[in-house]
């Protein structure tokens, strides 16, 4: 029995003296020869399977006490980059010469493992070597201190310094006294040693399996700061190139060739039989890849706003986010900033309406290029179309430059383009195999035709949801412009109103084509009554020409009450009568404020030759009779309310024929005086001699609704007599119910409420705790 | 036969029957588009003292307003009534009664209104506006010889005392 023990006892020491590892020690003297004798004995008590599975127990041990602890220990916080470079060097160089200290041990281990027949994987690999780089690299990072990347960081960061200096070194001269690289003078530049070290550091990291764990984050963060830092410099501030193509060269040739050199220690190709490295280059660079386009499509982004308002100029910038918004998940966060950007930017009381138009046209444009489907066009303005649709001067602004002239009215060739498109309208129809489906994100409520179809005026009419308002914004605008002009190019205006006709149909626009029709009508008419004999004497004394409207058809004129000198109202009795006579059973009704009156007044010495309104021209003629007037007499004989009057005056004071002799009280200027005060010479007179008054004689479209909105009025105050107090939804709903028939047909739940809070501050309507009740009378 | 053919009438057996519901439906369309008619009247002319409107969405059943005339008992006063129109409107007068209590010699204390065109002398040529200006007359001019109110009737030929307890009498009730 203690011999057997005995025996044992010597084979426990003979294999110990094979396996150090055993009493935790890795110097072995135990020779081949030696080991194989021992192998024997092992083999011979088969217990190979339980010695391997011990000597793994121990290695584990071992490397969890000595290895991990003091590579790790190497990592602390260290704020000199040089010294961190130091610590990582030799903190990688200790690991790999106690991972190699381990090889006979593992040659044995190799032996012993291939005499057990179990197939037993160790650490999930079938080879000890690779189970065992495996157990390493599971140890080492079991033990991971959290400030591990301290050092790492600035090992990388020295190396990439001089990475970066050697390229710039070959490029230009040195013309700095330090070398950039390792900020040494270059008498003692070590950039040589450090690019050695680098190599030999990536090289042992790779080979151990290590590098993509230590270094991965940190090159990785590397990287993308100098993607970023180059996309920066290389793109900011222009937009008239394309930058993808070069972007994409710079990585493939620039970054991914040092990229190789780390990984396969120095040389800028990778090993084509190690598979490993191949892979985990091609990984790393299609990260690299896409962080390229992030970096690049957020930076477009930012600048989005400013791409836009530049755009036809900004179309290559506009085309690289199109590329990139496919290969990146961008488009939510491009919505959401560009939304931001045109709220603060633009979206304002500070900006003026057109300025806002011609911003919401490029983006129009500027979004139909990035997405031709539509969606993000229709996320991002929507704000600014309920902007724009607040805006009292937005119909205005739009129907203004449709019809302007020349250049800078990108909406006038819109029109005119418009007109050359219809006509292939119909060929669409027949690319249905070309048909897409609508993008995820888009609003089912709207098919793609409709985002499509519709170009920048429809998009821009539909602001308000129906053409009416803007034509009859139209109307007011050409009666506006039929009226002030003396000459009018109703040529041109036929034109426009052709090609608007093509736009919003025949039948909306007809009003319009009465309106040109009536001009030209007037021009013959008094061309027949002038030949008129009954009238031509009385045309000798002042020759007049009659503006002949259809009172039906143009917009309502703001009233205004102007009494005519008897003088003139003969006249014009005079004209209707010749006119009665021409028209068969038509007669006239004069707008005595309307119009243009060319005047000569002789002063003294001074003649002046003015085209002035009615109104000036009324007033003084009233002076021809008699030279003082107070303002109560004038009001009399005028029948114009005193404010209007006063205001109206100073025309006359401004060009110093009328003076206040005291308040409200107005005398002629005479001759001699007129001479003196206004010696100035006549270039004076004629730059004030034009008309004052640039205002509308037209009611606004603002007022027309108004208008309309006062047929409700009648309901509400029946409902709300029988009714006492009703809350507004009620109100909304009955008017619906009941006062659909009338004119002015809808009107919307805010409308009525801003409508009905007008008549409460008028005191016409009370609101107590939500329910409108009429002010007792 | 056809098949798009409304499965209510199709089911129905009786020809004569689904006749009938046709017209009642096609004059119900008839009598609503009478009264939106009648309403869009009244609100565009307006006419001072008198007033009505829809109680809800129901059109058959609207809301009056009548001011007291002037130089009248009544003067000053303000009386709402209930209007409720039949489906043979205007071929059958509409049922009127004041909701605010009225002291009249033809109103009883229900509010129910003895005036002739009301009752045999309706036609067709009557509308809400012309009802409620002859209420409105009504009150101004009362018929003592077929009283509901003996009280009023009484009460009427001494005017002074007649506006006397009559104020107190609205007074007393107008908020009901």
């Amino acid at each position: 029995m203690s011999q057997k023990s005995d025996e044992l006892k010597i084979y426990w020491n003979k294999i110990i003296y094979a396996f150090p590892i055993l009493n935790d020690n890795l110097s072995s003297e135990c020779t081949d020869t030696e080991y194989e004798e021992i192998a024997h004995i092992i083999t011979g008590l088969s217990i190979q399977v339980k010695i391997r599975d011990l000597i793994l127990v121990h290695i584990e041990k071992y490397l969890r006490h000595n290895v991990a602890p003091s590579f790790w220990s190497k990592f602390t916080k260290i704020e000199e980059e040089i010294k961190g470079f130091q610590l990582f060097k030799s903190a990688v160089n200790d690991l790999y010469e106690s991972v190699n200290s381990f090889s006979i041990l593992l040659r044995r281990l190799t032996l012993l493992n291939n005499t057990c027949c179990d197939n037993r994987p160790i650490f999930g690999e079938r080879d000890v070597i690779q189970g065992f780089k495996q157990l390493v690299r599971a140890t080492l990072l079991s033990q991971l201190p959290v400030t591990f990347h301290v050092i790492i960081n600035h090992f990388y960061k020295l190396s990439f310094n001089v990475f970066d200096n050697m390229k710039a070194y070959e490029d230009s001269f040195m013309d700095e006294d330090a070398c950039s690289g390792c900020w040494n003078e270059y008498s003692e530049c070590n950039c040589a040693y450090i690019v050695k070290v680098f190599y030999d550091t990536n090289r042992k990291l790779v080979e151990l399996q290590l590098l993509e764990r230590l270094a991965g984050q940190v090159l990785t963060n590397f990287i993308q700061q100098r993607i970023e830092a180059h996309i920066h410099k290389l793109c900011t501030g222009t937009f008239d190139l394309s930058y993808i193509a070069l972007l994409e060269k710079w990585l493939d040739v620039t970054v991914m060739t040092w990229l190789t050199r780390i990984y396969c220690a120095g040389s800028s190709e990778p090993p084509p039989d190690d598979e490993n490295v191949q892979n985990a280059i091609a990984k790393f660079k299609q990260k690299l890849r896409y962080y390229l386009y992030h970096s690049y499509t957020k930076l477009r982004i930012d600048q989005l706003f400013i791409i836009i308002i530049e755009y036809p100029d900004s179309r290559p910038a506009i085309s690289d986010i199109k590329v990139c918004l496919n290969k990146t998940d961008l488009q939510k966060s491009l919505c959401k900033n560009l939304q931001n950007a045109l709220e603060t930017r633009l979206l304002h009381p500070g900006v003026n309406t057109p300025d806002i138009l011609t911003a919401y046209i490029s983006t129009i444009r500027a979004l139909r290029h990035l997405d031709p489907s539509g969606v993000i066009l229709e996320t991002v303005t929507k704000p600014v179309r309920s902007y724009l649709r607040n805006r009292e001067d937005t119909v205005r602004s739009v129907v203004s430059s449709l019809t302007e002239e020349g250049t800078g009215s990108e909406l006038a060739e819109e029109l005119a383009k418009f007109a050359a498109d219809n006509d292939e309208e119909g060929e669409k129809e027949e690319a249905w195999d070309e048909w897409m489906p609508d993008p995820v994100d888009a609003d089912p409520r709207n098919t793609a035709s409709d985002r499509k179809g519709s170009d920048i005026i429809s998009m821009l009419v539909n602001i308000y949801g129906s053409k009416e308002l803007f034509v009859n914004e139209y109307r007011t605008l050409l009666a506006d412009r039929l009226l002030a002009q003396g000459v009018i190019n109703t040529d041109k205006e036929i034109r426009y109103l052709e090609l608007l006709k093509l736009r919003f149909g025949e039948s909306q626009l007809h009003f319009c084509e009465v309106m040109l029709k009536d001009i030209s009508d007037s021009k013959r008419i008094n061309a027949l009554i002038s030949q008129d004999k009954n009238f031509e004497e009385m045309n000798n004394k002042f020759a007049s020409n009659a503006m002949i409207l259809s009172a039906q058809f143009w917009p309502p004129f703001k009233d205004e009450s102007l009494e005519l000198p008897d003088e003139i109202k003969e006249h014009l009795a005079d004209y209707t009568k010749a006119y009665e006579t021409l028209k068969g059973n038509r007669t006239l009704s004069w707008k005595p404020h309307l119009g243009n009156v060319n005047i000569e007044i002789e002063i003294g010495q001074k003649k002046l030759d003015l085209t002035v309104s009615p109104f000036n021209a009324t007033l003084i003629m009233h002076f021809q009779t008699k030279p003082e007037w107070s303002l109560d007499e004038l009001h009399e004989m005028m029948k114009v309310p005193v404010n209007v009057l006063r205001r109206k005056i100073t025309y006359w004071q401004s060009l110093g024929l009328i003076s206040e002799k005291s308040s409200d009280y107005y005398v002629l200027v005479d001759g001699s005086e007129a001479c003196k005060s206004n010696v100035p010479s006549n270039q004076v007179q004629e730059m004030i001699c034009e008309d004052e008054e640039a205002e509308s004689v037209m009611a606004s479209a603002h007022d027309q609704r108004e208008g309309e909105l006062q047929v409700f009025w009648s309901y509400i105050v029946g409902m709300l007599t029988n009714l006492d107090s009703l809350p507004l939804e009620r109100i909304h709903q009955m008017l619906k119910m009941f006062a659909s028939q009338a004119p002015g047909t809808e009107c919307s739940l805010n409308e009525l409420r801003q409508f009905l809070d007008t008549k409460v501050r008028t005191h016409q309507l009370f609101l107590q705790g939500g329910m409108y009740k009429l002010a007792k009378s | 036969m056809a098949q798009n053919i409304n499965p209510h009438y199709a089911s129905s057996s009786n020809p004569a029957k689904q006749n009938e519901d046709t017209i009642k439906l096609k004059d119900n369309h008839a009598v609503s588009k009478r009264l939106q008619k009648e309403l869009m009247e009244l609100m565009r002319c307006a006419d001072k003292g008198i007033s009505a409107f829809p109680e809800s969405e129901n059109l058959f059943k609207w809301i009056g307003t009548i001011n007291g005339p002037l130089e009248t008992v009544y003067a000053g006063h303000k009386y709402k009534l209930a209007l409720e129109f039949p489906n043979s409107y205007p071929y059958a007068p509409p049922l009127v009664k004041f909701i605010t209590p009225c002291f009249h010699p033809n109103v009883d204390s229900c509010g129910l209104i003895c005036l002739d065109i009301l009752k045999d002398k309706w036609t067709a040529l009557y509308d809400v506006r012309t009802v409620l200006l002859s209420i409105q007359s009504l009150l101004a001019e009362p018929n003592t010889q077929s009283p509901l109110n003996q009280q009023a009737s009484y009460m009427w030929p001494n005017q002074p005392e007649y506006k006397k307890y009559l104020d107190e009498f609205y007074n007393k009730h107008k908020d009901l």
